[in-house]
């Protein structure tokens, strides 16, 4: 694997730069920030039947993590998952990650199969392959005699010692499986052997299909391929299948191992006996494939979890098998803000799938980012193994001389029960001061926030609102008044403009207004006048009708009669209403006079003397009244 | 400058009332009751959630809510043309709730129309159809009455008129905008719309069997009515195929 991360790009660019680009980057769509692709292919052609190929399915992604590839079902394969191989790299901060998915694939029928497209999705874009073409033939006689040990059940064209014998055995102890472990106890994450076999003393008109087990407490890793070979049991020759598998324990305790199962296409007769009248007619019809199912399973088995030694060092974090470990830093000059990859790799045997990272120690002077890792699983000789490499990438904060200290790695060697522990450095790093400060570096769930990846869309769900807003309520009644209503701020619009009109008019012709309002005025100067008396205030009552009736022949003249001659207004008076009787001037004439002495003398007027004012001016207001209006 | 600060912050004032009121939401029917038809939503029976949909916006025509549930049901139901109808008719009075105009996009999308059309901005649509028809009837009406008051105080009270200029001025624009915009709306899509709530529903060029199959509509299609007075027929147009025709009531319904 080569991991090597480039900061040229980013040396100069500022924080708001970084922020742009981050914005930026939420807006591009999720598909674009984990774009992946995928490749399948086969290690052969053509496969014998009783042998098997490799399917590996390679999925590559710009992302730390890729999805895993779903296999659709496959009939005319018995599947194996044989691990996956990882392969990490980082330039100027972008991952680029590609797992190769190993299966083994076992045929069980001669002729062309297929190998459907195979899809990978990450929830935005899916991927599919193209449909493989395998040619699965008959196994070669040849190596079946050379190789005895490695055919398979069906091409086991049942050379039994005693065909009669065969026959006459029960169906039962024709087919059967059994389930073996390899050790009875064990460790947490020690590797346990499970041995399946199938064993098959009848012809099997297709290869079987087998269900694997399922376990309780345990982890299972498949050790492909499949085994054949041919025994004899109590004077039996029985060919058989073998399948290991290796387990992990997960934790102190009991655990299992269920019963697998085989499905089993049998002829129908049994075996066939060549001493039967009728063995061309058995054999040719087991060639036409006809056949029942039968189902074989084998037994269930039990494991004890071990609880771990004491003693464990403080670097333990669960690892058992026997393991080397390094460590190295990919450079050891470097300058503030650039960013360098630290490597733990650990190798050998044991469960790296489950083996966690080192824990690092305290380093102050360096930021530390996540921690990506890839594996490389091999299976030879039924153990598992391999390496794993955890980097993680580090930039220094301060210039000088700077240590990564001492990494340490435990682990439990079941062979001898005991722990050991490994480390690596201290590495000594040279810092300069950078160009810029710490860049950003991010991995896809880390240094920035998680995208949303939209994997499909829906109707939004039911509202638990009892009502409709206040505004759409308002609206819909205000909305629902009749038309005709809205004439009225016509009405009252057309009533007021007819106002203002009016009010223009007085003011234009304000005269014309007093002649109409003197004879209201005069009698409400009337009614006062009669207050005042009943009060008993007779010259306050003569004041009243007096100011009154020069205010009346003001409003009726038009001339301010306070400031005239009585001669003068009566003039006026007669110019003005010339149809106005004599009776009438004299009248306001002995009223005026009355009133004005009335008015001015000293001792003022008694009650009797206003009261008859009051009558005269009353009788002479309803007569000018009518005189006036002789006017025209 | 301070006369123009006044305004701004009378118009402030009315936008906050408005907004609020909008907020608020006038007492109706019991909380527990929708509760129920939700959990029947919930649980899948959208047929019986459906029914008590219905029942509370025959209750209350103005709840857009009823019929956003409603919608909800039918589009569960796989009725996409009822679901767009009552969709529809939600959105004609609540095109502001975001939840009411995802659902009817969504629907139409579902069944190939665009809520927004094409090459309009979406900021530009959500602005046309700020405003329900009937607030925009109702602010036309409020203006209309305030517009009438302010010019008759102008005519009968000489000393008011300068300060009542601006006012004038402010109703009036408001009155002739809620007109214009009334009047814009009124050629849009969802304006005396119908949808097709029935598949392959016959276009025919008269109201009556015996007239002749123009096409076929699919369902959730929306169609224009440009005349409801038959009985038993629409007369619908499809503006995008430049057609028109007749369709029966009971295969379309007006939103």
């Amino acid at each position: 694997m080569n991991i090597s991360i480039s900061n040229i790009f980013f040396r100069d660019i500022g924080r708001l730069t970084i922020f742009i680009a981050l914005c930026l980057c939420a807006f591009i769509p999720p598909s674009l920030h984990a774009a992946f692709s995928i490749s399948a292919e086969t290690d052969k052609q053509s496969v014998e039947i009783n042998d098997s190929l490799y399917l590996t399915i390679t999925v590559s992604g710009d992302s730390s993590s890729v999805p895993e590839p779903a296999l659709p079902q496959m009939n005319n394969f018995n599947i194996y998952s044989s691990g996956r191989s990882q392969n990490i790299s980082i330039i100027n901060g972008k991952i680029a990650t590609s797992v190769a998915f190993t299966y083994i694939l076992t045929p069980r029928f001669i002729g062309k199969q297929k190998i459907p497209p195979i899809s990978v999705s990450n929830g935005a874009e899916k991927h599919i392959t193209p449909e493989i073409e395998v040619n699965v033939v008959k196994a070669a006689a040849a190596a079946q005699a050379a190789q005895p040990q490695n055919t398979a059940p069906r091409a086991q064209a049942a050379r039994q010692p005693s065909a009669r014998a065969q026959a006459a055995r029960q169906p039962e102890e024709m087919l059967f499986m059994t389930a073996e472990t390899d050790k009875k106890a064990a460790y947490p994450n020690e590797q346990v052997n499970l041995t399946i076999r199938f064993y098959t003393a009848v012809p099997l008109t297709s290869n079987p299909q087998y269900v694997p087990p399922t376990f309780k407490n345990l982890i299972s890793e498949d050790l492909p391929p499949v085994k054949n070979g041919e025994t004899v049991i109590k004077g039996v020759r029985y060919t058989y299948s073998e399948i290991k598998t290796a387990l992990f324990g997960i934790e102190e305790g009991q655990a299992s191992i269920n019963p697998a199962s085989v499905f089993a296409q049998i002829h129908q007769g049994g075996a066939i006996d060549p001493f039967d009248p009728n063995f061309f007619q058995q054999f040719f019809a087991m060639n036409s494939g006809q056949g029942e199912t039968r189902q074989v399973t084998s037994n269930s088995a039990a494991l004890k979890i071990l609880p771990l030694p004491e003693g464990a060092p403080a670097a333990f974090n669960g690892a058992v098998g026997n393991f080397t470990f390094s460590a190295e830093p990919d450079r050891r000059e470097i300058k503030t803000g650039e960013a360098l990859n630290l490597s733990l790799a650990i190798t050998g045997k044991g469960n790296l799938k489950t083996l966690l990272a080192p824990k690092l120690p305290d380093m102050p002077d360096f930021k530390v980012y996540d921690t990506v890792n890839s594996l490389n699983i091999s299976k030879d000789n039924d153990i598992i193994g391999g390496k794993k490499v955890f980097t993680t990438v580090l930039i220094p904060k301060t210039e000088g001389r700077r240590t990564i200290p001492r990494i340490n790695f435990a682990f439990l060697d079941p062979a001898t029960k005991t722990y050991k522990e490994l480390s690596a450095g201290p590495f000594e790093l040279t810092v300069e001061k950078g160009d810029g400060e710490g860049q950003n570096v991010s991995f896809a769930h880390g240094g920035q926030a998680a995208l949303i990846t939209p994997i499909s869309s829906d109707i939004r769900y039911v509202s638990d609102k009892t009502a409709a807003p206040l505004t759409g309520t308002a609206a819909g009644r205000i909305s629902a008044m009749p038309l005709w209503l809205n004439l009225f701020p016509v009405g009252a619009l057309l009533l007021s403009l007819w106002l203002a009109r009016l009010n223009d008019f007085r003011l234009k012709n304000p005269m014309l207004f007093r002649f109409r309002k003197a004879h209201g005025e005069a009698r409400a100067d009337l009614a006062g006048a009669a207050d005042k008396l009943k009060n008993g205030r007779p010259k306050e009552a003569a004041s009243i009708l007096y100011d009154s009736l020069l205010a009346y022949l003001y409003d009726k003249s038009g001339h301010k009669v306070s400031g005239l001659t009585m001669r003068r207004t009566l003039t006026l008076l007669k110019e003005k209403f010339p149809d106005a009787g004599e009776n009438a001037l004299n009248g306001i004439k002995d009223l005026w006079g009355k009133l004005e002495a009335l008015h001015f003398s000293p001792g003022g007027a008694t009650q009797e003397e206003a009261k008859d004012m009051l009558e005269t001016y009353t009788a002479l207001l309803a007569l000018l009244e009518k005189e006036f209006k002789k006017r025209g | 400058m301070k006369t123009a600060l006044a305004a701004f912050m009378k118009i402030k004032l009315l936008i906050v009332l408005f907004l609020t009121l909008s907020a608020v939401t006038a007492g109706a029917y019991d909380r527990s009751v929708l509760a129920e038809y939700n959990d029947l939503y919930k649980n899948g029976n959208y047929q019986a959630a459906l029914e008590g949909y219905l029942e509370i916006a025959a209750k209350e025509s103005y709840n857009p809510y009823a019929f956003y549930n409603a919608g909800n049901a039918y589009f569960r139901m796989n009725k996409p043309g009822l679901a767009i109808l009552y969709y529809g008719k939600a959105f004609r009075l609540d095109p502001r709730d975001p939840d009411i105009r995802t659902n009817l996009e969504f629907a139409m999308k579902h069944t190939g129309q665009n809520f927004v059309p094409e090459g309009m901005p979406k900021a530009l649509h959500y602005l046309y159809y700020f405003f329900s028809d009937r607030e925009l009837k109702a602010v036309a009406t409020v203006f209309w009455w305030l517009a009438c008051l302010l010019l008759s105080i102008y005519a009968l009270k000489e000393a008011m008129r300068e300060k009542l200029r601006g006012s004038i001025l402010g109703a009036g624009l408001i009155l002739a905008g809620a007109f214009f915009w009334s009047a814009a709306r009124s050629s849009s899509l969802f304006s005396d719309a119908a949808v097709v709530t029935e598949n392959s529903t016959q276009l025919l060029s008269g109201p009556g069997e015996t007239f002749k199959t123009y096409a076929t509509l699919p369902e959730a299609r929306l169609v224009k009515v440009l005349d409801d007075t038959d009985d038993v027929y629409y007369e619908i147009g499809i503006p995008r195929e430049g057609i028109k025709g007749w369709v029966k009531k009971t295969s379309a319904g007006k939103i």
